[in-house]
């Protein structure tokens, strides 16, 4: 079984603040993945250079392998101390990860980050060790594919202090919410999302504090291949799509001419819907074999616009996909669903398309466009042009 | 029983192949025709060319506007109706 770790986040500023004092920070080196959540000392832009300072030191040395009792001197001595307070303080969560789920937790002063498995919310075996005269609790983690860390920042057990909640949001009862909320199928990306925007409920829309969720969840590999457009060699039909056809994973194909191919070359109809859920979104097809088959350009054109949102770290709409058109169907495939994504790009012109705004620079820009999120939400991407 | 096909194509829709389907669906409901008609949706017909989106009764093609429906419907879809319960 081929594994895969996935990342996410979201993080709501503190209300009136233009920059969170909370920060995530992620390298990818070899097998593993080190994410960083710090949050600074304060809000605003102190905290912000604190948290910056802290994520990305503590981030490039533990990815690179150096000793916990290095980095966190390091960081000790890097941290500008605050003038009011007199001291220099971020708070911090690491986890340090293989594809296997194997690998480790640091925490220091953050609220205890929250292991989600088998659907139900449980705490981490930790263990306490003193740096530095610091003391930073370590967790040896060994997760099964579906399991969770949600770490977090104390804006989300202080979500709605004094508001509506007399003691905020205590930890039991972000427990239950999570174990009531959480879906098998989301992402760690939705999970993130799912939590910070609860706090955001807490605080009525207004949060008293920085509140930031990153989360990190082991799961099995999703190979997708996406076929955009015919390639330019017409006699090749065949050949190209037999290799688009290639591999396990899912088979989604973009566009009319694409579809037709598709359906000839393996001896099937097309079969097309007539609803339109999403009035910009023209009705999806269906064909024996193909898991999503829908219009090309203006679909991903909305797809692109799903993309930015879903990246945006400080959105809130829900990161999972119930429309039906066909671009949050794709949306789900690509990227709640997929860890793998390789696109067959055909670049053959559609005359009929010159001059209209749907024609190939437009559609070559749009994968473009898109394979770049992609990236950025830690997909591995292949791009082929034919 | 007639079939009218409309292209649901990158270029018609840009053109309102969703209003002649909606159109359509609803003269032939207001009409009682559903036993007569059958409607259904393809990708490109390659006719993006034309002025207009792409249909076909029957398997002959017409190019249709949007602003137009109710002209075609009357013209072409319940001529082809008729059309096959003389026959």
């Amino acid at each position: 079984m081929e594994l895969y770790l996935e990342n996410g986040y979201t993080s709501l500023n503190k209300a009136h603040e233009e920059l969170c004092g909370d920060k995530v920070e992620v390298a990818y080196n070899g097998d593993y993945t080190t994410v960083v959540l710090a949050d600074g000392l304060g809000s605003g832009v102190k905290a912000n250079i604190l948290a910056t300072l802290t994520s990305k030191i503590l981030c490039t040395m533990v990815s690179n392998g150096i000793d916990l009792d290095e980095c966190v001197n390091t960081i000790i001595q890097t941290l500008p101390v605050c003038k009011e307070r007199g001291v220099a303080y971020a708070t911090f969560s690491v986890v340090y990860m293989n594809k296997q789920g194997e690998g480790y937790l640091f925490e220091f002063d953050n609220p205890e980050a929250i292991y989600i498995t088998g659907g139900k919310c449980a705490d981490f075996d930790r263990k306490a060790h003193d740096y530095s005269g610091k003391t930073v609790y370590i967790t040896e983690l060994k997760l099964k594919p579906g399991d969770y860390i949600v770490m977090m920042s104390d804006g989300v057990i202080h979500a709605g202090i004094g508001m509506i909640l007399n003691f905020g949001w205590l930890r039991k009862d972000v427990k239950a919410y999570l174990d009531k909320a959480v879906k098998p199928t989301m992402s760690a990306r939705c999970v993130a999302c799912l939590l910070a925007s609860a706090c955001n409920d807490l605080y009525l829309d207004s949060p008293g504090d920085d509140t930031t969720v990153a989360a990190v969840r082991v799961r099995e590999a999703l190979h997708v291949n996406i076929m955009v457009g015919p390639p330019v060699d017409k006699t090749k039909d065949d050949f190209y799509v037999a290799r688009f056809m290639e591999g396990p994973g899912k088979k989604v194909v973009c566009g009319g001419t694409s579809s037709t191919i598709v359906a000839r070359y393996l001896g099937k109809t097309i079969k097309t819907d007539f609803d339109f859920p999403d009035k910009d979104v023209p009705p999806i097809g269906h064909i024996d074999g193909i898991d999503l088959t829908t219009e090309g350009v203006l679909t991903l054109r909305k797809l692109v616009e799903l993309s930015e949102k879903y990246l945006s770290t400080s959105d809130l709409t829900p990161k999972y996909f119930t429309k039906k058109d066909g671009a949050s169907l794709l949306a789900d495939i690509l990227f709640e669903q997929a860890t793998h994504v390789t696109f067959f790009v055909g670049q053959s012109i559609n005359a009929a398309h010159q001059g209209l705004p749907i024609d190939i620079t437009m559609k070559l820009k749009l994968v473009d466009t898109i394979s770049d999120h992609l990236r950025r939400m830690g997909k591995v991407v292949e791009v082929n042009y034919d | 029983m007639a079939k009218i096909t409309v292209c649901i194509g990158s270029s018609c829709h840009l053109k309102g192949s969703r209003k002649v389907v909606e159109e359509l669906q609803y003269l032939v409901k207001t009409n009682k025709l559903d036993d007569d008609v059958e409607l259904g949706g393809a990708f490109c017909m390659g006719k993006c060319g034309a002025e207009g989106v792409s249909v076909t009764v029957n398997d002959k093609y017409y190019a249709v506007d949007p602003a137009k429906v109710t002209e075609f419907f009357d013209d072409v879809v319940v001529k082809a109706v008729n059309e096959e319960k003389k026959a």
